[in-house]
């Protein structure tokens, strides 16, 4: 693949001029979409895990002495429970902050019947089967209520896997119109050298000898195009960090550009390359095949 | 070394160009290739330098069956054959070494051994001080010389001329003539398309005359320029 290329294409040519920069663009758009659908997932995944580190449990009963009674048998039950580090109940004071923004500033001695909310935090390594934990939970104390926050975290990681079929999506469709400009450029470079591609096969050069002064001259095209999309979204990407970090913890904070995921930035020119040059081989080689 | 038999020639759905085209080349043979302008030369020659496969007929080069020849073979035979184009068809953006140097280069042919072959051609057509001009910097003469180095490097078996004096003056396309003639007289086998019957019978090789599609052999006279 890599054989001593015999480069019979003059340096520069007009038409071709623009296609670093069509490639440019092209990754560019390709690698703000990567790091987008990256960084969801990994906010989602940073996020999911510090919500099933931890879940709450109500106890909703009417009868004050009824609902104490069932709270003393539920944190019995919990902190017997293997994998479960501490159950604690909120104080009174934190529940009503917690409601405040729906009652608001009620005096805790209210006749509102106020649930008890115990809150309980897991091992860091363990995982407790929070179906049948409420079920016995049910079987000890008739009022309590197990959240492990799973009916709307589903829903959260249902619109992020949403999101990230998008991006993907977007990247397919940029790869794809790339090859299509690649094809493109490729058959205007053919047009151009039309006379010394012919002069070469009359030669008695091989298909592949000519082909291999396109894959040179595409490989320089897609690294070009490539390196500069790649700067540019980095550089955007750090603008975006910088913007995330000021703005606090978010959903788009984790994936975005840390030394490691530079990484993975410099493969995509180097992807990029290879495909313009791969395109540009099969375009050219089925052009010669309609040569004698 | 190279026949053709009952060779017809079409482009597409249109006419036969050539009909029934029968001839053959022996080794180190020397022939013009007469007609008048519509008659099938270029096509012929385009046939004679593998650009083509006739619509009918058999082909044979050195030896091979056109028609059972692979694509991937035909590489291979080009090799053995050069052809020095009307309009030179010489790469502008190279030097005139760099264009005569193209087919050793194809061939592989070691950097110092093509400098040797190259500088040697090259003055041997007269050459030697222009040797890294362009060709937008060389006289039609000159540019015709490049090209028939360039057609020649690989001393082929085969040489292909369409028309090579008809953008030179009088004495450049006696010059160039007396190329022709000396490298057939080292063994090439050589055709040479032309309009010009001064030409022709300065040298007095036989002569294959195309009319309408269709081809003739005539004997050669004794040449004229006893230089030829």
């Amino acid at each position: 693949m890599w054989g001593r290329t015999l480069q019979f294409l003059p340096e520069k040519s007009l038409r071709e001029g623009l296609l670093p920069w069509v490639i440019g663009v092209m990754l560019f758009l390709c690698t703000l979409s990567l790091a987008g659908a990256l960084a969801i997932g990994k906010g989602i995944e940073n996020w999911s895990l510090g919500l099933t580190s931890n879940f709450s449990v109500q106890i909703v009963v009417k009868d004050a002495d009824e609902r104490q009674r069932q709270t003393t048998a539920a944190l019995r039950l919990l902190r017997a429970t293997p994998g479960i580090e501490n159950a604690k109940t909120l104080a009174d004071a934190e529940i009503m902050a917690l409601l405040a923004p729906w009652l608001g500033d009620m005096p805790i001695s209210s006749e509102l019947p106020i649930p008890t909310l115990i809150e309980v935090n897991l091992s860091e390594t363990a995982t407790v089967d929070t179906i049948a934990l409420a079920e016995r939970l049910v079987a000890t104390a008739p009022g309590a209520q197990l959240d492990d926050h799973q009916a709307w975290m589903s829903q959260i990681l249902e619109l992020a896997t949403v999101v990230q079929l998008l991006l993907a999506g977007v990247v397919i469709m940029v790869v794809l119109s790339t090859v299509a400009i690649v094809i493109f450029g490729c058959r205007a470079g053919l047009a151009t050298h039309q006379e010394s591609i012919e002069i070469m096969h009359l030669m008695g050069a091989e298909d592949k000898t000519i082909s291999k002064a396109f894959d040179a001259r595409y490989l320089a095209h897609g690294l070009k195009g490539g390196f500069l999309g790649v700067l540019l979204a980095a550089s955007v990407l750090w603008l975006l960090t910088d913007l995330a970090e000021s703005m606090g913890q978010g959903l788009i904070h984790a994936g975005l550009p840390e030394a490691s995921s530079l990484l993975w930035l410099s493969v995509l020119p180097l992807t990029a390359s290879l495909l313009t040059m791969l395109t540009a081989r099969i375009t050219v080689r089925k052009a010669l095949l309609e040569l004698m | 070394m190279i026949s053709f038999e009952n060779v017809g020639m079409r482009y597409g759905m249109g006419n036969e160009i050539l009909t029934d085209i029968g001839f053959s080349l022996e080794r180190k043979s020397f022939h013009f290739l007469v007609g008048p302008s519509g008659a099938g030369k270029t096509t012929l020659l385009k046939l004679l330098y593998l650009a083509h496969r006739p619509s009918r007929g058999l082909v044979n080069f050195f030896g091979k069956d056109l028609a059972t020849l692979e694509r991937s073979a035909l590489p291979r035979i080009r090799r053995r054959i050069g052809v020095v184009f009307q309009d030179f068809r010489l790469f502008d953006h190279l030097t005139a070494f760099e264009n005569v140097a193209l087919p050793l280069r194809l061939q592989g042919a070691k950097k110092a051994q093509v400098a040797d072959h190259v500088e040697e051609l090259l003055s041997w057509v007269g050459l030697e001080d222009r040797m890294h001009a362009r060709p937008a910097t060389l006289s039609g003469g000159e540019k015709q010389r490049v090209a028939i180095a360039r057609a020649i490097i690989n001393k082929p078996d085969l040489l292909v001329a369409d028309e090579p004096t008809g953008n030179v003056d009088a004495e450049m396309s006696k010059r160039l003539m007396h190329l022709f003639v000396a490298l057939n007289k080292e063994g090439t086998t050589t055709i040479v398309a032309t309009h010009d019957e001064t030409l022709v019978r300065s040298v007095g090789a036989p002569i294959l005359r195309l009319e309408k599609g269709q081809i003739s052999l005539e004997p050669g006279g004794k040449p004229i320029d006893p230089g030829a």
